[in-house]
């Protein structure tokens, strides 16, 4: 099987060229104006599970991006405040810093501009800025800390960049598939091997899973959703333009076994189901991504995919949950249908 | 013939074990290279295309869709490859005064291939097989100039793309370049004594237009049967529309119909004073079903008598039909059946039957075994030529 070998390789020689072997992912990028410092990232991780920071108390960030459930979660679409649902799946927050675009249709251009998304978003965490600031700065251990880490009282943009300085560091280690790269030949199952050769070939996946997040970084049509009365219309939300119409973010796939359901709209639920579709070609409508054809997968391929697409999941970062200022509790994950016990 | 069976499956299994231990190939051809995608991203069983590579190809060599990331030859490694195959060939012909015998190892083909992207919408393809004389254990080559083309694709709209220069024309349905048998296609090799067969590249200039999965057409201008090519005005013309039922490009996946029209005026013999008409109608179809495709065409053809050497009008028919299997990524089997039917006078009917597998050890490495029977009436004579065809090959690019 050493043909085979050469081709994992190829495909990871982007990652061995431009980063060497330390891990399977370079540094994380840090803008200039929020470096990095353990003071903040303790901030951010504060806020991360604060369930404060919506309008009624029980939804933090971690109810949707849940560390059990890969840093995202299992629900097929967002559940807010008072049991309110959003349209979209809950992307992870896994190696989010490497993305150049956030949310689905990219429309926050970093971390610090998608913190703020979900708390005044009134399916989400339906509170205000100004009401979440104002809640904040009536505790004190928010208060010192803001002051600590950015010298003043507790202001939106120190949250975002709080946030997204923790979010910085949710970074995975390597995966199986990266140790069978860097020469540990046992590290992935020959089924795995396989479906790494088909992702790269007959099954095109790489046309846009490509990098060493295996995204493109850039945004498609592969059709979900676009037989619908009232389709999501994705990017073009974003940038106003009918060309972008139904485009939706390349998401990364290292972990995505863990962060089912699937696609935007959390519409397919096994990564068997995803390949299914592809392998139909998508869901046909006027501005369906050329690249998308049908693959003519045989049952075999299928599953060789699966086993690749499961050797990508890495090391994940073990955090545990933080104390809160004040005597909340954080919250990680979806309410119990009797909304009770988390 | 027991030796030579003996030697056939010793070949076999002595190429098995050599491609099966010896380190991979070293490099991915041309176009692989650039993307570092493996081969089967565009092709079902190299050198066939599949719909992505269908796109790719109609599309000026350029991704569809991601024409803006796309980089020229300066931007991208050298755009250099080469395909060679080389192996053990048996071949028996019976009362076929052309017909050879021939049993042996040998290098039958190798050529130089370069293309890739001169300008955001100017592609090219430059195919040549270098003259190799006959030697011991090479069959040798005539060197010449297989195709060189320029594309300028998409000019204001993907209804209008012109391909200039050397180049292999819409009208051969089923690309006699990346067929899957070594086996020519019969209805292609058919046609008027010192006439153009289908399966050669002709210089001249093509235009296509066309939607992904759905209507295209092509029409092209060539030397086609000019008797002299530096100094006779081309007059042969075709024409070709398909469409694509259902998803794909007909190459895997959808329902492809199609129909084609060629029209050319040839002189009988070099120096003639007055040419001669000839006309050929085509309809063709590749039809999928899961990891089967059928490819079906016919051809009927009207030319002036001259052109035959008789008095009227010699009309004659052919066609092939050829079933495609591809269970898995590295095996594709073969099957086709083709048929030439001529009138009386012409009196030189024949048909032929194909059948093989190839499997790939990678994606630019195959073992080709490959078995046709041809059978065909020779003018004038009672008798019936056959020919037998086996071939076991190494086939490889790089």
């Amino acid at each position: 099987m050493k043909w085979v070998a050469v081709v994992l390789v190829s495909l990871g020689g982007l990652i061995h060229a431009q980063f060497g072997f330390d891990g399977p992912l370079p540094p994380v990028p840090i803008p200039a104006d929020n470096p990095q410092t353990d003071e903040k990232v303790r901030l951010g991780k504060q806020l991360y599970f604060d369930p404060r920071l919506s309008a009624d108390n029980t939804i933090s960030c971690a109810t949707c991006h849940d560390p059990k459930t890969g840093w995202a979660n299992h629900g097929k679409v967002d559940t807010g405040i008072g049991g309110r649902t959003g349209t979209r799946n809950s992307g992870t927050v896994l190696d989010s810093a490497y993305m150049e675009f956030q949310f689905w249709d990219g429309r926050a251009a970093s971390l610090e501009e998608q913190a703020l998304g979900p708390i005044h978003n009134p399916v989400e965490m339906g509170e205000t800025l100004e009401n979440v600031v104002a809640k904040l700065n009536g505790i004190p251990g928010y208060v010192e800390q803001f002051q600590c880490v950015f010298g003043t009282a507790v202001t939106a943009d120190g949250i975002a960049k709080a946030i997204a300085a923790f979010e910085r560091t949710i970074v995975t280690g390597p995966s199986p598939f990266d140790r069978y790269l860097a020469g540990e030949k046992d590290a992935i199952s020959p089924a795995a091997r396989s479906g790494a050769d088909l992702f790269n070939g007959k099954a095109h996946c790489t046309s846009c899973h490509s990098g060493p997040l295996f995204s493109d970084q850039s945004f498609h049509n592969v059709g979900i959703g676009m037989d619908r009365p009232k389709p999501d219309l994705g990017r073009e939300d974003a940038t106003k333009n009918p060309a972008d119409r139904g485009k939706f973010k390349t998401p990364g796939l290292r972990n995505v076994a863990l962060t089912f359901p699937y696609l935007h709209d959390g519409s397919e639920r096994t990564l068997r189901d995803v390949i299914e579709l592809y392998d139909r070609g998508g869901i046909p409508n006027p501005n369906l991504d050329p690249l998308m054809v049908p693959l003519q997968l045989t049952a075999s391929e299928k599953e060789d995919l699966v086993a690749f697409l499961e050797s990508l999941t890495g090391v994940l970062p073990e955090v545990e949950l933080p104390e809160l200022p004040g005597g909340a509790q954080p919250v990680a994950g979806p309410k119990s249908p009797e909304g009770g016990e988390r | 013939m027991n030796r030579r069976i003996l030697l056939l499956a010793a070949f076999g299994l002595v190429a098995a074990l050599v491609a099966f231990w010896s380190p991979p190939a070293s490099g991915i051809p041309v176009f692989a290279r650039k993307y570092g995608y493996n081969c089967t991203m565009c092709h079902s069983a190299f050198p066939r295309l599949n719909d992505f590579g269908a796109r790719y190809r109609m599309n000026g060599y350029r991704l569809p869709g991601e024409e803006q990331k796309e980089r020229t030859v300066l931007e991208s490694p050298p755009p250099f490859a080469a395909r060679v195959h080389a192996g053990f060939d048996y071949v028996n012909s019976e009362r076929d005064p052309q017909g050879q015998d021939v049993t042996r190892f040998a290098v039958t083909g190798f050529d130089l291939l370069s293309a890739g992207l001169l300008g955001q919408h100017i592609g090219y393809l430059v195919v040549y097989p270098p003259s190799l004389p006959e030697a011991r254990g090479i069959a040798g080559q005539q060197g010449s100039l297989e195709m060189a083309n320029v594309v300028f694709s998409s000019l204001g709209t993907r209804w209008l793309n012109v391909r200039a220069g050397r180049f292999e024309p819409a009208y051969a349905v089923f690309s006699d370049k990346r067929r899957l048998t070594f086996t020519p296609y019969l209805p292609y090799e058919a046609s008027f004594p010192g006439g153009p067969p289908l399966s050669e590249t002709q210089e001249g200039i093509e235009i296509t237009g066309y939607q992904f999965s759905g209507f295209s057409y092509a029409a092209g201008w060539i030397n086609g049967s000019s008797t002299n090519r530096l100094s006779d005005f081309p007059e042969d013309l075709y024409a070709r529309v398909a469409y694509v039922f259902g998803r794909g490009e007909g190459q895997t996946s959808g329902q492809r119909l199609g129909l084609t029209g060629i029209f050319g005026r040839a002189r009988p013999q070099a120096g003639a004073a007055d040419r001669q008409r000839h006309l050929r109608l085509g309809a063709d179809a590749s039809l999928n079903y899961r990891q089967l495709n059928l490819e079906l065409q016919y051809f009927l053809s009207r030319d002036q008598g001259p052109l035959w050497g008789e008095g009227s009008e010699v009309t004659t028919s052919s066609g092939s039909a050829q079933l495609n299997y591809f269970p898995m990524t590295s095996l594709a089997a073969f099957a086709r059946f083709g048929l030439l039917l001529t009138p009386e006078e012409i009196d030189s009917d024949a048909w032929q039957a194909v059948g093989g597998a190839r499997y790939y050890f990678v994606d630019n490495l195959a073992l080709h075994g490959e078995y046709a029977y041809r059978s065909q009436q020779l003018q004038g004579q009672e008798l019936r030529a056959f020919e037998h065809f086996a071939t076991l090959r190494l086939d490889w690019a790089f």
